[in-house]
């Protein structure tokens, strides 16, 4: 029996026991908490550079310990950590040191509500959407923030080039998502899941799609929106400043978002944990988050930069009507009885 | 099973703290970028606060407006209308206006607590057991106050046009 | 023991602290900063009644939403107004901004 507050060794045992195996913290800490997070994000790191690699005809990362260099992410966090932190003349401290932490944070923070498995979500709550959005609605004014406080040019203008190209696709992302409500009923993301059972809401909902897609590789400042980051202009856009441990968080804080990012199509678009039951639920849900992660990489091979007016201008006026207009045919699909065989 | 529920004071009193110090953080700090940081912090103890009242939906919209986009800007024109970093934007308040600020502040925040206190029997001390649900939220919206609604949309319309108009640069 | 009258203490506290910077400060951004903490602390009132009312009612969380909204719009157009006038004068002191003129 587990007694609180312990008194002897053997209930002490018994109670951390009983903590270790309880559904709360093995979701918070193991899957999909902290190591299975940590875990993902460096194969990410791993599978970006070998992608990239075969794309350009290379071979990418290769030496660094068993077949095919996987474990180069390791090697390279080694060598960040190492490094040493230079922090610019007048840069403000605190802020330079506080704000990639509270970049990571944020970006893990999300998967508390994405839903992994029907019983894999560590916090299933209403709002679950919003939740998600409003965490990444963060990310421009800490970007801003890290940008002004590393006190020089270069960052300084990544940083309101980041700002900018960020704002501007968040509306598109945000709207695109409201067919998918319209189609499942709620802003749960257990319950989007859940009325995704006989159809992927990527089949009435793909303009949106479409959009959602868009709009979060500009979120992610992946190419061809890369040009906060644009190499030959501004060295390394908001984080050039960022060396060593700082930069390896910051690096840290993007692989997340990606993770998320995919992972939030999957669950909005894709059908989440749904498919034939010869695998388990999470195995599904990782699946397609990683075909989605290889359709966010790939484009980083292929495409060059977007220009910046026609960036904006794309966020704001046809990604945006793009998402509007499919609202109104998701109402009229809605209302219109023809998704009525799947029980939309 | 462990129950992992942090009981409702001890946030109460966290979240009081977040939400004071960060208000007067806010107005006190030299710089005024660490003071827009402070007024992030605050709102985000306001949305605590939201979310302590079983009103998540609020909670999610404060911070995805007030700290996504209200902070934002502010942090935006703060940067705009600097004239070199380090210089104070900010003269040390004198003693007399100081005192004179605390004593106005002080009076009103004292009236409006006495106020309170003297209505004390006749307000609910235990919350009701039910509350809301997220999704009463939209047909209060749109059936039973639609034409604040449609007011806020045209108004929104017009702060857009507004300060897209006041903050062109002329050329 | 969390009562109503104690989110109403906390929501007053917030108000002072708005109207103290309201009334002291002279840069036209901390003055912003003191409204929308008396925007807040308005907001943070009507949700603690919308909660603690019996039966619960709505209205209070819509006008919330609403004051969201509004509060917004309105530091979006006062952020325009600073703009404008630091422009022109290439001051944001409120003291010295007090001619019409120009």
């Amino acid at each position: 029996m587990v007694v609180f507050p312990p008194t002897t060794p053997a209930e002490l045992i018994a109670l951390i026991l009983r903590v270790i195996t309880s559904h709360t913290f093995i979701t918070i800490i193991i899957f999909p908490g902290f190591i299975h997070l940590t875990l993902v994000v460096i194969f990410l790191t791993w599978y970006e550079r070998k992608l990239l690699a075969r794309i350009q005809l290379r071979i990418g990362p290769l030496y660094a310990g068993g077949p095919g260099g996987i474990l180069q992410p390791l090697a390279d966090g080694v060598k960040l950590i190492f490094k040493e932190v230079m922090i610019p003349y007048k840069a403000s401290k605190p802020l330079f040191l506080g704000i990639p932490l509270m970049m990571v944070f944020l970006s893990a923070l999300p998967f508390a509500v994405i839903p992994f498995g029907q019983h894999w979500v560590i916090a299933n709550i209403d709002v679950g959407l919003v939740f998600v959005f409003a965490m990444t609605s963060l990310f421009p004014s800490m970007i801003l923030i890290f940008a002004w406080a590393s006190n020089s040019k270069y960052p300084f203008l990544g940083g309101l080039r980041s700002l900018f190209q960020q704002v501007a696709y968040e509306i598109p992302m945000w709207i695109s998502t409201l067919s998918v409500v319209l189609l499942a009923g709620s802003l749960n993301l257990v319950d989007i899941v859940k009325a995704q059972e006989k159809m992927w809401f990527i089949v009435p909902a793909f303009l949106s799609f479409i959009v959602f897609f868009i709009a979060i590789m500009a979120e992610l400042e992946r190419l061809p929106f890369d040009l906060p980051e644009a190499e030959p202009e501004l060295v390394a856009g908001w984080y050039t400043e960022a060396s060593g441990a700082i930069f390896m968080l910051i690096f840290m804080g993007l692989y997340m978002k990606l993770y998320l990012m995919s992972s939030l199509v999957t669950v909005l678009f894709l059908g989440g944990w749904w498919g034939p039951a010869f695998l388990p639920q999470p195995v599904w849900f990782i699946i397609k988050t990683l075909i989605v992660a290889t359709f966010i990489i790939i484009p980083r091979g292929v495409y060059p930069r977007i220009r910046v007016d026609m960036l904006i201008k794309t966020g704001w006026t046809r990604l945006l009507i793009i998402a509007l207009a499919n609202i109104f045919l998701t109402i009229l699909l809605i209302n219109s009885g023809l998704l009525a065989a799947w029980g939309i | 099973m462990v129950s992992l529920v942090i009981p409702s004071d001890i946030s109460f009193v966290v979240l009081t703290a977040v939400t004071i110090i960060g208000a007067i953080m806010a107005l006190q700090a030299k710089e005024l970028i660490y003071g827009a940081i402070a007024l992030a912090i605050s709102f985000i103890g306001i949305a605590g606060f939201f979310a302590l009242l079983d009103a998540p939906y609020l909670a999610m919209l404060q911070i995805a407006i007030y700290v996504g986009a209200v902070v934002v800007l502010i942090l935006f024109t703060i940067m705009l209308v600097r004239r070199e970093r380090g210089e104070e934007m900010d003269k040390r308040t004198d003693a007399a206006e100081g005192s004179m600020g605390l004593w106005l502040a002080g009076l009103l925040a004292l009236a409006i607590s006495g106020v309170v206190a003297l209505a004390g029997t006749s307000l609910p001390t235990q919350a009701p057991a039910a509350s809301l649900p997220v999704s009463d939220l939209g047909p209060a919206l749109t059936l039973q106050y639609p034409v604040p609604l449609i007011i806020l949309a045209l108004l929104l319309s017009a702060a857009l046009l507004g300060a897209l108009v006041l903050a062109k640069v002329e050329r | 023991m969390v009562t109503l009258t104690s989110y109403l203490i906390v929501s007053a506290a917030l108000l002072g602290i708005g109207v103290y910077g309201l009334s002291v400060k002279r840069n036209a951004i901390r003055i912003l900063f003191a409204v929308e903490v008396i925007v807040n602390a308005a907001n943070l009132n009507f949700a603690a009644f919308t909660r603690y009312m019996n039966p619960p009612q709505v209205s209070g969380q819509i006008i919330v939403f609403y004051s969201i909204a509004a509060a917004a719009m309105e530091a979006a157009v006062g952020l325009a107004l600073i703009l404008v006038a630091f422009r022109l004068n290439s001051t944001i002191d409120v003291r010295k901004l007090n001619k019409l003129k120009g």
